[in-house]
């Protein structure tokens, strides 16, 4: 990331952000922790590394391409392929059980077996949930399902927003082993976020925001 | 629908077909269907009655008129010729859009008829006359006339014997005859003039659309005229004139201007045939306007239903789906709703041509094709199709940017 400032932030200026307006590099198989204030632009950091805004300044590159250059079919590639993606608001739909809502992604990318799957929702405590639907469930629950969904494909980093937020010191234990775990397996990075409520991983590097 | 996991196959489907409207969705189908069946069968009828205004022998056939001169009371106390003198003749010869000219030419004696069938009989005085054989529709067969043999082919209007079979039979109890059954009434004609009579035998031998008389051949009219007829050579009073452009403005100019009459305006049939098309082409639009007022109910409810759905769309994208596959459920659905129309109209239409098509038959319409017509659905309801899919596409790249 080379300078990357959000627009809305061009007259703040970076205020002390060891982010914005900054040149960092990330790297796989790192742990990073981005710790925030609210409204300091945690989640746009998300969604331009995820690619769905743009409105920044600056450049942010993937290897050597700036990401400003991908087309639609290369960041559906990506999505599918390379980068994993925890929102804030999980994004899940209601109206699907659990199970489905993993499912949808695991279809796209043919990555998981059922039984893996089933794995990960016994480890993480839901696994008589899976055939409930997501609007019956509690945020807490919804927040293992997330997990469980983003952890459905390859990736070569994983991008946490929050996403502890509604976990116990217990359940975020299991959700941070398990992503920790599926991040060794591939060689990934694990980039997460957090405005207090830290997930429990071994942090390599923190960033204030 | 569901795998060993109880999980619907087709989860997008599932999680899309939110907010589609059952109703929206029949209203188009309902309107396209009658756009389309309106424009497939105006114009399937137009090429299904097509032939009867442009074939050869069409009874709405435009390019032969007969000319006489006009026939005032004024002309003929001063004596005004009713003939058509030589220098006529080769002046209309002459003009652009006259193809051919031929003579009727008429007998210099009296003929008079009998016919006979079962115990009745009708005798009167006739009439005929004779043109060249290429100016006759339908030359039967045996026409012609050998003086050794004897026997006399005619040819009447087919009008006569509407006339007789609709008209004369029906009021007197008489029999009525099919165009078969004529031919063998025996006619018997006899001729007199020159101070001699004799009686040939003579047959109904064909019917024609064209020529509005009866019709002997020239070769007996010739012999019957050298035999019975004083010598004297007459002048035509009525011309046959094949034309190369029906409906030419310099012909009506040129007629009034020399006072010819056009005998059995088929100038009509011009009228009749551009009515034709001017009604095709109205209904036509009026079913072309209401396949686009579908099209149109069709995109907003597209786009409706897009909206509705639009944050689950925004979060498939998210996942990772490609425009083409979150859009996959909606081009389905369209596509399906789209060729069912298709298939129904073109059934419909095919129905109604069925059922129509036996009320022509007595004009001679055996049909044309049907394929002109199916393909023009085709091309209509796939121009429907690729604007909604267009509509889809572009509603899930707003999506994308936002």
């Amino acid at each position: 990331m080379h300078e990357v400032l959000p627009k809305v932030f061009a007259a703040r200026g970076a205020d002390g952000s060891e982010i914005w307006c900054r040149d960092v590099v990330l790297e796989r198989d790192r742990k990073y922790l981005v710790s925030a204030h609210s409204g300091t632009g945690k989640s746009s950091l998300c969604s331009y590394l995820y690619g769905y805004r743009n409105d920044y300044s600056g450049r942010i590159v993937f290897g050597i391409t700036d990401i400003a250059t991908f087309g639609i079919g290369q960041w559906c590639d990506l999505r599918c392929r390379h980068l994993a993606y925890l929102p804030q608001e999980m994004r899940l739909f209601p109206e699907l059980t659990a199970m489905e809502n993993v499912e949808l992604k695991n279809r796209l990318t043919g990555y998981r077996s059922h039984g893996d799957i089933g794995q990960m929702f016994e480890r993480l405590g839901i696994a008589e949930k899976a055939g409930e639907q997501v609007s019956r469930l509690s945020i807490g629950q919804q927040q293992r399902v997330a997990i469980i969904r983003a952890l459905c494909q390859p990736f070569d980093f994983i991008l946490l927003d929050e996403p502890v937020s509604h976990l116990d010191e217990s359940n975020n234990r299991l959700a941070a082993a398990l992503v920790a775990e599926e991040a060794a397996k591939q060689g990934a990075g694990i980039i997460a976020t957090s405005v207090g409520n830290d997930v429990m991983l071994t942090i390599d590097k923190e960033y204030k925001l | 629908m569901s795998n060993d996991n109880g999980i619907s196959k087709n989860l997008l489907w599932k999680l899309l077909r939110k907010h589609v409207s059952a109703l929206q969705m029949v209203g188009f189908s309902l309107a396209s269907l009658v756009g389309l069946v309106i424009v497939l069968l105006a114009l399937q009828f137009y090429n299904d009655i097509k032939p009867v205004f442009s074939s050869d022998d069409s009874f709405m056939r435009q390019d032969y008129m007969v000319l006489t001169k006009t026939v005032s009371s004024f002309g003929s106390l001063l004596g005004a010729s009713a003939e058509f003198s030589d220098g006529e003749l080769d002046e209309l010869s002459r003009q652009p859009w006259v193809r051919k000219v031929g003579k009727f030419t008429t007998p210099q004696y009296r003929i008079y008829g009998s016919l006979t069938f079962g115990n009745r009989a009708l005798r009167t005085y006739l009439f005929y006359e004779s043109v060249p054989d290429e100016f006759i529709d339908e030359l039967p067969d045996g026409w012609g006339f050998d003086p050794a043999e004897g026997k006399v082919p005619v040819i009447v209007s087919r009008d006569y014997l509407a006339l007789y079979n609709f008209g004369f039979a029906a009021t007197r109890n008489m029999p009525r005859v099919s165009e078969g059954m004529i031919g063998m009434i025996p006619i018997r004609l006899t001729l007199s003039g020159n101070g001699r009579s004799e009686t040939v035998e003579g047959r109904i031998a064909g019917f024609s659309n064209r020529l509005n008389t009866i019709i002997v051949p020239e070769e007996f009219m010739q012999w019957s005229n050298d035999r019975f007829g004083a010598g004297e050579q007459r002048q035509p009073s009525r011309l046959i004139v094949e034309v190369s452009r029906p409906g030419d403005k310099a012909i009506s100019e040129y007629t009034a201007a020399h006072g010819y009459e056009i005998a059995g305006d088929k100038a009509d049939s011009g009228k009749a045939s551009y009515l034709l098309r001017l009604m095709t082409g109205i209904i036509i639009t009026v079913g072309a306007i209401i396949s686009l007022l579908a099209f149109f109910v069709l995109i907003l409810s597209i786009n409706l239903l897009m909206q509705k759905n639009s944050r689950k769309l925004q979060d498939l994208l998210m996942l990772g789906y490609t425009p083409a596959q979150v859009s996959a459920p909606y081009v389905k659905m369209v596509l399906v709703t789209n060729d069912t129309v298709l298939v129904v109209a073109c059934v419909i239409m095919l129905v109604c041509r069925s059922l129509y098509l036996p009320m022509l038959a007595s004009l001679g319409v055996t049909g044309g094709s049907v394929i002109v017509t199916v393909i023009v659905a085709i091309l209509i309801m796939g121009a429907i199709t690729a604007g909604s899919v267009y509509a889809i596409r572009r509603r899930i790249d707003i999506l994308w940017r936002n």
